[in-house]
C-alpha cells in the first residue's frame, strides 16, 4: 500500500467529522453505522471485554448492544452527545447488565477476579504505560475514588457501593459523580 | 422521574444506577434536553476511562448486526468535499475508480487492503506549513499538489509567491475542522504561502 494511499484515505476519515458522523448516525444512515463500526469497533470489543472478561461474550455483547440502539427508533439523539461515547456506555452497560445476570453471576465472579490477577500480573511491567485510568484514578482522594472503582471496575451499583462503604446514598451519589468530572477532565474528556 | 437527573447522570453513565432507577432516567431523558446533554458529558467522562485502559482487537471481525447488514443502502449524495477528496485521488492514483461509488464505500475499501493497494501507486512527497496544521503532498514533476490542512475553521487561500508576485491559486474551504485543495499543475512550485485577511499565516518550502 502506498504512503499516497494512506495520506488520502487518512485525509478522508478523519475529515468525517463527529458532527457530520453524529447527523447521519441520528438519521440512521447505514454508512454511519459502518463508520462508526469501523471507528470503535475496538475500543467497543475492549470495553466489553474489561466487563465480561471473555472474548466471545465480548463480542456477542458489542453486537447485541448495536443491534438494540440501530433497531430502537430515536436510540441515538445529536443531543446526545457524541457517537463514539453514546455507543460507548450502550456497550458497557448491556455488558455490566450481562455480568449480573443470575445466570453467570457467580461464573463472571470469578473471571473478574481472575481478569484482575491477569492484570496485576500485568502491573509488575510497564502497565501504567498501557493503562491510563489506573493511573488517573490514582490522582483522586480515597474519598471519590474507592466508590469510582467500585462502580467502573466491580460494575456494582450505588446502592451496594453505600452498603459496602458504609456511606450515606446521597453522599455516595456525589462523590462518584464529583470523582468522575475530575477523571474525565484529567483524561481530557473536558475542555 | 420530573427532576432532572443532576449527579445520577454520572452514574447512569457508569452503569450504577438499579434497574428502576435507570428506566426512569431513560424515560426522562425522552424529554429533557438539558439533561440528555450533562448525560452525554458523563458519557464521555466514562468513554475516556474506558479509552484509557487497555485496547484489544477482536478475535476476528466484529460482525454487523443481520438486521443493519440488510438494511438497503440509501444513496447518498457527497458534499462537494468529498467529492473533491475523491477527485484527488481518482487524480493522483490510477485505479481510484473504487471510489467511484458513494463515501459510504470508504469503510469497506479501507477494510481491503489490496484493494487500496491497487488505489495509489504514484510517488509524492509531503511538506509541511509552518505555523500552522497543513502540509502539501506533491508530484515530483509538478503536476498535482494537494494541500490538507487541518483545525481550521474559516476559508484560507493558497498563494504562490514567486518572482515578487503572488499568484493567487485558490481557496481551501473547510468542511469540519478540515480543509482540502487540490492543484492539478504543470509546473513546480517551491514555495506555497497560506493567508487569510491578507496575511500569510503558513508558508511550506517544497523540494524537487
Amino acid at each position: 500500500m502506498s504512503a499516497l494511499a494512506i495520506e488520502v484515505f487518512a485525509f478522508m476519515r478523519s475529515a468525517l467529522d463527529e458532527e457530520a458522523l453524529a447527523a447521519a448516525f441520528a438519521a440512521k444512515e447505514r454508512w454511519a453505522f459502518d463508520e462508526a463500526y469501523a471507528r470503535f469497533g475496538k475500543l467497543l470489543y475492549s470495553t466489553a471485554y474489561h466487563v465480561l472478561g471473555n472474548a466471545e461474550d465480548a463480542q456477542d455483547c458489542v453486537h447485541d448492544a448495536l443491534a438494540r440502539v440501530w433497531k430502537s427508533p430515536d436510540s441515538y439523539m445529536r443531543s446526545r452527545g457524541a457517537v463514539r461515547s453514546f455507543l460507548t456506555v450502550c456497550v458497557r452497560n448491556e455488558a455490566i447488565t450481562r455480568l449480573r445476570s443470575k445466570v453467570r453471576r457467580r461464573k463472571l465472579e470469578e473471571r473478574v477476579a481472575a481478569e484482575y490477577r491477569d492484570e496485576e500480573e500485568l502491573e509488575t511491567g510497564d502497565v501504567i504505560e498501557h493503562d491510563r485510568l489506573r493511573a488517573a484514578m490514582r490522582t483522586l482522594p480515597d474519598e471519590q475514588r474507592r466508590p469510582l472503582e467500585l462502580a467502573y471496575f466491580e460494575h456494582k451499583t450505588h446502592v451496594e457501593i453505600a452498603r459496602e462503604l458504609a456511606e450515606p446514598l446521597g453522599t455516595v451519589k456525589s462523590r462518584i459523580a464529583l470523582g468522575l468530572r475530575k477523571l474525565g477532565a484529567a483524561l481530557g474528556a473536558r475542555a | 422521574m420530573t427532576d432532572h437527573l443532576g449527579d445520577l447522570a454520572a452514574l447512569y453513565a457508569l452503569g450504577a444506577l438499579e434497574t428502576d432507577e435507570a428506566m426512569l432516567a431513560e424515560r426522562h431523558l425522552e424529554g429533557c434536553d438539558a439533561c440528555r446533554r450533562l448525560l452525554a458529558q458523563a458519557e464521555a467522562d466514562v468513554t475516556a476511562m474506558a479509552a484509557a485502559q487497555l485496547q484489544r482487537d477482536p478475535p476476528r471481525p466484529l460482525r454487523a448486526p443481520p438486521d443493519v447488514a440488510a438494511t438497503p443502502v440509501r444513496r447518498i449524495w457527497a458534499p462537494a468535499w468529498i467529492a473533491l477528496a475523491a477527485a484527488v485521488a481518482i487524480a493522483i492514483a490510477p485505479g481510484a475508480y473504487l471510489l467511484r461509488e458513494n463515501f459510504a464505500m470508504h469503510s469497506a475499501m479501507v477494510a481491503d487492503a489490496q484493494a487500496i493497494a491497487r488505489v495509489a501507486m504514484s510517488e509524492h512527497r509531503t511538506a509541511s506549513f509552518s505555523g500552522t496544521d497543513a502540509r502539501v503532498m506533491y508530484a515530483p514533476d509538478g503536476s498535482w499538489y494537494c494541500i490538507v490542512i487541518r483545525g481550521v475553521a474559516a476559508p484560507l487561500h493558497v498563494v504562490w509567491p514567486h518572482d515578487g508576485t503572488q499568484t493567487m491559486l485558490g481557496t481551501a474551504m473547510p468542511h469540519g475542522d478540515v480543509a482540502l485543495l487540490y492543484l492539478p499543475k504543470s509546473h513546480r512550485m517551491e514555495t506555497l504561502s497560506l493567508m487569510r485577511n491578507g496575511q500569510v499565516v503558513g508558508q511550506a518550502q517544497l523540494v524537487f
